[in-house]
């Protein structure tokens, strides 16, 4: 243990860089969904929302930050009770809209509960990695890792909340990353997500391009979705193609691994499995959202038409950009879900290349010192916690920025701190408070 | 924190893919924002406005003696913006009221209002408002807030079907013109442009650039708000090098001919100028400002757009003996004392060619050979002088060239001749000969051609490109352009020829076969023909020019009347009345004379104030 004078632990109870970013990004969120809300008919109820999830989400920040974070080591059955038990009560009592059963309806403000669920679920994870932290090289780790989401993502699927999933399910893998997982272990799970995923989208290809099926092969393949005897042929197809490989590698005198043809096989199987699997959940407007990303061209006035219109919103911004309160494109309701997964949009044209440039920057400083807090923090746990914090933000970078510049299918993700969303603010700033504590309470004193 | 079972530098690779992708973000933030800004920009303006245009004034026509021959009017549309209107009730109310001063079926207005109201778009009820129901209007929009009257300038020709042929017409765009236009954001898809004559040539001066009412529009295309009002801006004036009274007389004179159709060529021979420019029939170009489709489709295909005077080709008759003659006098071939004796015919062996006088001129010399148009004569002299030297004189009149006019689709005409034969490979006749030298067989001139003709006699061989743009005038200050002579080619032939030339010419009138183009005070030179023409009856010819004694010649006329039989009695008198009409100064009188000259009063208080359109009435009410 290294003496620390009283004097400097009390200088450094709080990340200044770190609140500094998240402030101006609220502000800058705060200002953005103003302006984008203005000529909205539900603006009353927007701005309310906004103004009372501040208040909170600051509340929320404080508690979180003056609460010693090893708590949640202690009590992690605790929050992994509250966690599941949120995420039925909101199917049981929850309301539905768009589709979507995940609201909570209070008298002034909705509640999503699948906001704070993703923290909890961190937090239960960081606790469970560090219990069987010798062990992490083992596969049976990394699948007790997947074992001990799999209720929260079964309740997700219920509601169903595919954007959650879609955050969440990487943040597990950075999270086994950062503990140290076997690398190997980490891309079977990788290639079997791949491969869960590229059969909808080639299935898809197809069904946008129906002269394909000329090709038998093609034809043959597209079946395949069916669930069927054909689905069933193929696998044994694969597990016997597997088996031949390896007799061949035998015969050759490399030493490669039967285990490796076994995996690989049934790696294959199994995604292509759950790929029906994913096939036939896929709500319709979900099919469109994969169909567009394949080709922009084919639904100009549908959700092609909405991505194109937040680049143009974006792009006419310029370098100094239109002005708050008067970009065109998001206040006449030319760019879709303006307040909430395209706030970015709404920045780029009013605040024009500097906004984007400020938003960007911020958030790669937040990165940068959570990942700073992590090696700093007093334990294990700290470090996991911060890991998997660390993994949400940049997951939600990624797959924000990505969407709104086109690198990326149009998900509905929103982007925490800039986006209105009151539930996702104050979990988020949960989540910055816990930082916060980690960091309050490291070891050294850099 | 130190733990050995933690590999720190795991998270190292985490932070530098978020600093990889931060970087791949800000690229294409660059893309979009810096480098491709200004057209994600344009894309956004366009996204949200819509624009009500309101038609400039396009650019006035002047004659060169300042009468205006295409002027605007204001012309008033009405429009209903949606906004405060909503109720069935309301919009039903607004459609009778309006039905009864639009005359417009009361469906017909109800169901484009309740389109209106539901899409929330503006719409253009009705287009050229008479100022009679614009008065009942004015009190109906009291009534009714959300309609208004916005005015535009629309085209108008005084005169009707007045320099018809040289103004032309503007109509609607057609699928083509709007694909070559259309990119160009000064035009809509109902604007009006050029379609023939001048309109066409100078469409981009005349234009001038539109104004109109800014709305902004949402997403659905609803109507947010109304942004500014821009201004129009006239189009330039043109003022013409023709003149009024000159162009008055021949277009009466041919309208009252025997046939009223022809051509009546006056130019200018120091400079190319065209003074009157006339064909016949001719259209009135006001019938195609307020086009609407059904009606006017039957009218554009009658439309007698075929301008005479310069795609008519003929057979020039005796006008061609001014070239025989000079290839007579230059090659000296034969003396001007040289008498050749008319019985009336010739007699080419296997065949007899008339002269035009059946009884016979007797003995001819030149100067009588030339004054009475002995066609034997001719024949006689042609003869000697061989037809290669006349098909020569010929291309030196430039016949067989386009004079070079700026208008669409001249002619070029024919030159026949010896050596057009031998490039054909085929045989030359004595016939032809004949033929030839007296205007007939394969030669073909247009008006203007003929017109040129006699001009380069008159200013002693010079061949100006005709012009008939004096100056296209801009607002104040300088002209934009200014028409200017331009020499084509310059003939050089012995002093001699063009005096011998010009004396025969000049008997043609005082005692000759021109003796109805005659003017006390005026030297007229002239020469009549008659093109035969084996469809129907003969056309007359008539080519002259004038001066007054002692100067240089100050116009140069050639007169066609289609199917007109005999140059002397119908188309001299035309030419004697342009050339008056030139000289004299003296007011034309009649039906219409009285137009230009009122006209030119008129044209004065322009209709359309040129400079400020009046959008007083657009600025208020609506929205």
């Amino acid at each position: 243990m290294i003496f620390t004078p009283q004097s400097a632990l009390k200088k450094n109870r709080m990340d200044w860089q770190l609140f500094a970013a998240v402030i101006i990004l609220l502000a800058l969120g705060t200002v953005a969904v103003l302006s984008s809300v203005a000529v909205l008919p539900q603006q009353a109820r927007i701005v309310r929302t906004q103004f009372i999830a501040l208040p909170l989400a600051l509340i929320a920040f404080s508690a979180a930050w003056s609460l010693n974070y090893q708590i949640f080591q202690d009590q992690w059955r605790f929050v992994y009770g509250l966690t599941l038990m949120s995420l039925v009560a909101v199917l049981v009592f929850g309301v539905a809209d768009k589709g979507a059963r995940s609201w909570f309806h209070l008298p002034f403000f909705s509640v999503q509960p699948s906001e704070f669920a993703r923290i909890g679920l961190i937090l239960v994870l960081a606790n469970y990695l560090d219990k069987r932290i010798g062990k992490i090289r083992e596969l049976s780790v990394v699948l007790g890792a997947f074992l001990l989401a799999l209720p929260v993502f079964f309740l997700l699927i219920k509601q169903p909340d595919f954007s959650a999933i879609l955050i969440t399910l990487p943040i597990i893998l950075i999270m086994l990353f950062a503990a140290g997982a076997n690398i190997s272990h980490l891309a079977i799970i990788l290639g079997y997500s791949f491969i869960s995923g590229l059969f909808p989208v080639l299935w898809t290809l197809i069904s946008m391009n129906p002269e394909l099926l000329d090709n038998q092969l093609v034809n043959y393949f597209f079946h395949l979705s069916d669930l069927s005897w054909n689905a069933a042929f193929f696998v044994c197809g694969i597990g016997l193609a597997a088996y031949l490989l390896w007799v061949l590698s035998v015969k050759l005198y490399s030493n490669i691994s039967g285990v490796v043809f076994a995996g690989a096989a049934i790696v294959i199987s199994l995604g292509l499995f759950s790929g029906i699997m994913v096939k036939r959940q896929m709500r319709e407007y979900q099919q469109k959202r994969l169909e567009v990303f394949l080709s922009p061209e084919t639904d100009p006035r549908g959700a092609g038409y909405n991505l194109l219109q937040a680049r143009v919103a974006i792009g006419s911004g310029g370098i100094l950009g239109r002005g708050i309160f008067s970009g065109t494109q998001s206040r006449l309701g030319f760019v879709p879900e303006r307040h909430t997964d395209f706030i970015l949009a709404v920045i780029g044209e009013e605040m024009g290349f500097w906004g984007t440039m400020l938003v960007s920057g911020l958030y790669v400083l937040l990165l940068r010192r959570i990942m700073n807090t992590a090696k700093l923090a007093r334990d294990r746990f700290g470090y996991l916690v911060s890991c998997g914090i660390f993994g949400m933000f940049m997951v939600y970078f990624f797959i924000n920025f990505g969407m709104i510049l086109g690198l990326i299918p149009v998900a509905g993700v929103p982007l925490p701190l800039l986006s209105y969303g009151g539930s996702n603010m104050v979990a988020t700033l949960t989540a910055i408070g816990i930082m916060q504590s980690i960091y309050a309470r490291r070891y050294a004193l850099v | 924190m130190i733990d050995r079972y933690i590999p720190q530098e795991r998270l190292n690779y985490l932070w530098m893919l978020a600093y990889a992708a931060a970087l791949v973000f800000l690229l294409c933030l660059i893309n979009l924002q810096v480098l491709m800004a200004s057209r994600y920009r344009e894309i956004a303006d366009k996204n949200r406005t819509q624009i009500i245009a309101q038609a400039a004034p396009r650019g006035r026509i002047f004659t060169s003696d300042d009468v205006a021959v295409a002027t605007s009017k204001p012309s008033f549309s009405l429009i209903y913006f949606p906004g405060q209107l909503k109720t069935n009730l309301e919009l039903e109310s607004l459609a009778s009221g309006l039905a009864r001063q639009l005359s417009i079926p009361y469906e017909i207005l109800r169901n484009t209002l309740f389109k209106s109201a539901r899409k929330e778009t503006p719409v253009r009820l009705a287009e050229n408002l008479s100022s009679r129901t614009m008065l009942s209007l004015s009190e109906l929009k009291t009534i009714y807030p959300g309609v208004d009257i916005i005015v535009e300038a629309r085209r108008f020709y005084p005169f009707g079907a007045y320099l018809s042929h040289l103004i032309g017409y503007i109509s609607k765009m057609d699928v083509g013109e709007w694909s070559s236009r259309g990119k160009d954001k000064n035009y809509t898809m109902d604007s009006r442009v050029g379609k023939t004559g001048l309109e066409k040539m100078y469409e981009k001066e005349l234009k001038g650039r539109d104004g109109g009412i800014y709305l902004e529009v949402d997403s659905r295309g609803r109507l947010s708000r109304r942004l500014e009002s821009r201004e129009w801006a006239p189009g330039a004036d043109i003022y013409l090098t023709i003149n009024s009274k000159a162009q008055t007389a021949a277009e009466e004179g041919l309208a009252a001919s025997a046939t009223g159709k022809g051509a009546v060529v006056a130019i200018d021979p120091r400079s190319g100028a065209v003074l009157a420019l006339v064909s016949m029939p001719d259209y009135d170009p006001n019938m195609f400002v307020a086009y609407q489709e059904d009606r006017d489709q039957e009218k554009l295909k009658n439309l007698p757009e075929f301008n005479v005077a310069l795609q008519g080709t003929y057979p020039p008759g005796s006008p061609f003996k001014i070239i025989t003659s000079a290839a007579l006098l230059e090659t000296g071939k034969v003396s001007i004392d040289e008498f050749f004796n008319c019985p009336g015919y010739y007699d080419a062996g296997s065949r007899k060619f008339k002269c035009w006088e059946k009884k016979g001129h007797g003995k001819m010399s030149f100067l009588d050979g030339l004054a009475h148009s002995c066609d034997v004569y001719f024949y006689n002299s042609a003869l000697r002088v061989g037809p290669l030297n006349i098909e020569k004189m010929a291309r030196q009149f430039r016949l067989g060239l386009p004079t070079g006019i700026p208008l669409p689709d001249e002619k070029s005409g024919n030159v026949f001749g010896p050596s057009k034969r031998a490039a054909k490979k085929s045989y030359w006749f004595i016939g032809d000969t004949l033929n030839l030298a007296i205007g007939q067989g394969e030669t073909l001139v247009t008006p203007m051609q003929a017109a040129l003709m006699i001009s380069a006699v008159a200013n002693g061989g010079v061949f100006y490109r005709p012009y008939y743009v004096e100056k296209i005038v801009k607002g104040e200050g300088e002209p934009l352009y200014r028409g200017k002579a331009e020499e084509l080619n310059r003939i050089t032939l012995k002093d001699s020829t063009w005096n011998l030339l010009r004396q025969g010419l000049k008997q043609v009138v005082d005692e000759g076969t021109g003796q109805a183009a005659r003017i006390s005070g005026v030297e007229v030179y002239g020469k009549t023909g008659t093109a035969q023409n084996p469809q129907g009856k003969d056309h007359a010819w008539f080519v002259a020019y004038a001066l007054t004694p002692g100067r240089s010649a100050e116009v140069a006329v050639s007169v066609l009347v289609e199917h007109g039989e005999h140059g002397a009695s119908s188309a001299a008198p035309i030419a004697r009345a342009v050339i008056e009409a030139l000289f004299k100064e003296k007011r034309p009188s009649g039906k219409a004379a009285a137009g230009p000259v009122t006209g030119a009063a008129l044209s004065r208080e322009a209709p359309v104030s040129n400079s400020e359109p009046s959008t007083s009435t657009v600025k208020q009410g609506g929205v």
